[in-house]
C-alpha cells in the first residue's frame, strides 16, 4: 500500500523515459537521417554501394594523399577533390585532413612528377561531386552537411 | 631516339604540348577535361616552362652576360596508368634546352612500373623498376618541373644543373616503404642503379676536356624522411654511392673510375603562411685512376631558405646557397691556375624571388641572385674566363597541366 504509485504518473515518466530513449536512440543511428547532420559541418562520403562504414584518421590521410589505392575489399578507390581555390577543399583539409591546401597539393604535384603515384580528380562543383560518388563505384569525396543527399553514404572517421 | 632529326622530335613535342594547352586551358578543370577521352585509371599531365636570363657577367644557360638568354626551356610530358589498384606504370618524356648544359634531345626522363607489395591503412611497400628519379634531398626527384620548386633555379650548390641529367634519374629498381602513425610518417627508400652519364658539362669536367665515354656502373641510394602530422615538419636523410668508369680516347692515363658520395641532411617547417627549409651536403668525390694516383676531395654544400605567402597567389622567397668544392681549400688558393681561377672553387649566392599564380596552372617567378664565386658555372659556357663577382636576374613563365 505504501508503494503504492499512482499510475498516471507511472505513465507520464514511463513516456518521459520512452520520449529519451528514443531521443538517445535517434543519434545512436546512421546519421544518415536529415535531421542529425550538421549543415555547415564536412562530410567524407563514398558511393552508396560501397560496404567499408568507417576509416581510421590515418587511413583517410592516405586515401586523399593518394597512398592507400584501395578499400578493405580489395576494390580501387576513385578520389574526388573540389579545386584548389574552392571554400569547402580548404576547410575540408584543414578540418579533416588537418594539413594545409598547398601541402597536399604539394604532395600530389610531387608523385605525379616524379612517376610515383597520380593526382585526385579535382571537379568544379558539389553538383559534380554528388553525381560522381553516385555514379562511381569505389569513389570518395566531401561535401558539406547542407548538401548531402540520399544518393551518398557517409563514412565514418575513428 | 637518335633517329629523327632533333628538331622534329621538338616540333612534335611542341604540338601535342600546344594541343594540350588550348584542349585544357579552355576550362579552369584541366585534369576533368582530358579525363572526357581517358579512362579515371589513366592520366596525363605535363609542363612548359621558359626562361628569360641575364646576367652582368658570366654565362648561364645560354648567352646571357650582358644580354638576354632565352635558351631555358623545359617541355615535358607524362602519363600514368593505374592497370590495377596497386600496380602503376609511368612515364615522362622531356625536351629541355638550358644553354650549352642541355642541347635539347628528346628523352626519356623516368619510365617505371610501381608495385605495391603490402597496403594498409597505416603501411605502404612497393617496389619499383625502370628508369626511376633519383630520391637526393627535398628537390631532385621533381627537378624539372618549375611548379614543384620553390624558385626558377633549384639551390645550385646540392642541385647543380651543370650536371642534372646524372642527378636525375637513373636505371634500376628500388624499394620503397612507408608506416603511418599518429606522430607522424616514417619512409625509406633504396635502390639499386646504374646511372646516367649524358651530361656534356659532366663528361667534360671528368675526362678533362678530352673526348672518350663516361660509363654509368653499379650504384645504390638510400634516403629516409620522417613527416609530421599535417606536414609542419620534414626530415630527410640521403646518401649514396654513385659509380661510373670513364675511359679518354685520347689521354692514356686519363682512365678509372669516378666515385661520388653525397650525403645530405634536409629538414622543412611549414606554417600556413610561411616555411623554411635548409639541406646541407657533404660530397665526397673520387677519381680512381688506373695508372696514377687517386684525386680525391671532399665538398661542402648548403642553403637556407625562407618563403612567405603573401596571398593566395603571391609568394616571396630569400635563400642563402653555399658551396665548397673542396674543404681542403675552401677559398681556391691552392687551385692550378691553368685549370681554373680561385673563385671557381666556391660559390656564395643570396637569391630574392617572388612567384604569382596569374592562373592555378600558369605561375610567372622573378627571381635576383647575387653571386660572389663561380663554383656552380658550367665551365663548358664559359670558355672565354669567369668573373668573380656577378649577378643574375631571371623571369620565368610555366604553365603545368
Amino acid at each position: 500500500m505504501k508503494n503504492q504509485v499512482p499510475i498516471l504518473k507511472i505513465t507520464r515518466n514511463h513516456a518521459a523515459l520512452a520520449i529519451l530513449l528514443c531521443f538517445l536512440a535517434d543519434r545512436a543511428l546512421p546519421d544518415s537521417l536529415p535531421n542529425k547532420i550538421n549543415p555547415n559541418g564536412i562530410y567524407v562520403v563514398v558511393n552508396s554501394a560501397n560496404p567499408q562504414r568507417n576509416i581510421s584518421q590515418t587511413g583517410l590521410n592516405a586515401i586523399f594523399n593518394m597512398r592507400l589505392r584501395h578499400w578493405n575489399d580489395e576494390s580501387p578507390i576513385t578520389v574526388y577533390v573540389l579545386q584548389d581555390e574552392d571554400p569547402l577543399h580548404k576547410t575540408f583539409c584543414k578540418q579533416k585532413l588537418h594539413v594545409f591546401p598547398h601541402q597536399i597539393r604539394k604532395g600530389w604535384n610531387r608523385q605525379v612528377f616524379s612517376g610515383t603515384g597520380q593526382a585526385p580528380l579535382a571537379i568544379e562543383t558539389k553538383e559534380d561531386m554528388i553525381k560522381r560518388i553516385r555514379e562511381t563505384p569505389g569513389a570518395i569525396g566531401y561535401l558539406s552537411g547542407k548538401d548531402l543527399t540520399a544518393d551518398v553514404k557517409i563514412l565514418d572517421i575513428e | 631516339m637518335r633517329h629523327l632529326p632533333t628538331h622534329t622530335k621538338r616540333d612534335f613535342l611542341i604540338g601535342c604540348c600546344v594541343s594540350a594547352f588550348a584542349f585544357s586551358a579552355s576550362s579552369p578543370a584541366q585534369e576533368l577535361q582530358l579525363d572526357k577521352w581517358l579512362p579515371d585509371s589513366m592520366q596525363v599531365h605535363g609542363f612548359l616552362s621558359q626562361g628569360f636570363i641575364h646576367t652582368s657577367d658570366n654565362n648561364f644557360f645560354g648567352h646571357s652576360d650582358d644580354s638576354l638568354s632565352t635558351d631555358f626551356r623545359e617541355l615535358g610530358l607524362n602519363s600514368s596508368w593505374s592497370v590495377l589498384p596497386d600496380l602503376q606504370l609511368a612515364m615522362q618524356v622531356v625536351w629541355r634546352d638550358a644553354g650549352q648544359t642541355d642541347e635539347g634531345d628528346l628523352r626519356i626522363d623516368y619510365g617505371l612500373a610501381s608495385y605495391n607489395l603490402l597496403s594498409t591503412e597505416s603501411s605502404l611497400l612497393t617496389i619499383r623498376a625502370g628508369r626511376v628519379p633519383t630520391p637526393l634531398g627535398f628537390y631532385n626527384d621533381t627537378r624539372d618541373v618549375a611548379s614543384t620548386r620553390p624558385s626558377i633555379f633549384l639551390p645550385q650548390s646540392i642541385y647543380f644543373d651543370a650536371n642534372r641529367n646524372l642527378a636525375l634519374s637513373a636505371d634500376g629498381g628500388y624499394l620503397y616503404g612507408e608506416h603511418r602513425t599518429d606522430i607522424g610518417d616514417f619512409s625509406f627508400n633504396f635502390g639499386l642503379v646504374i646511372p646516367r652519364t649524358d651530361d656534356p658539362d659532366f663528361k667534360s669536367v671528368i675526362l678533362n676536356g678530352s673526348s672518350g665515354s663516361v660509363q654509368g656502373d653499379t650504384s645504390w641510394v638510400a634516403r629516409v624522411e620522417y613527416e609530421s602530422p599535417g606536414d609542419r615538419v620534414r626530415l630527410g636523410v640521403t646518401y649514396a654511392d654513385f659509380l661510373s668508369d670513364f675511359h679518354s680516347s685520347s689521354q692514356v692515363w686519363n682512365q678509372g673510375s669516378f666515385h661520388f658520395n653525397p650525403l645530405i641532411l634536409s629538414a622543412q617547417y611549414n606554417a600556413e603562411k610561411w616555411s623554411l627549409t635548409a639541406e646541407y651536403a657533404l660530397r665526397h668525390t673520387r677519381l680512381d685512376y688506373l695508372n696514377v694516383n687517386d684525386v680525391s676531395f671532399t665538398g661542402q654544400s648548403y642553403y637556407i631558405q625562407g618563403a612567405y605567402h603573401f596571398t593566395d597567389k603571391l609568394e616571396g622567397l630569400v635563400r642563402y646557397d653555399e658551396l665548397v668544392w673542396d674543404l681542403d681549400d675552401q677559398y681556391g688558393y691552392r687551385w692550378p691556375a691553368q685549370l681554373g681561377p680561385q673563385f671557381s672553387r666556391y660559390a656564395r649566392d643570396w637569391t630574392f624571388g617572388l612567384r604569382y599564380e596569374i592562373l592555378p596552372s600558369l605561375m610567372l617567378s622573378a627571381e635576383y641572385h647575387h653571386v660572389n664565386g663561380t663554383g656552380w658555372l658550367a665551365r663548358l659556357e664559359n670558355p672565354q674566363g669567369e668573373t668573380r663577382n656577378w649577378d643574375m636576374y631571371a623571369f620565368m613563365l610555366s604553365y603545368n597541366f
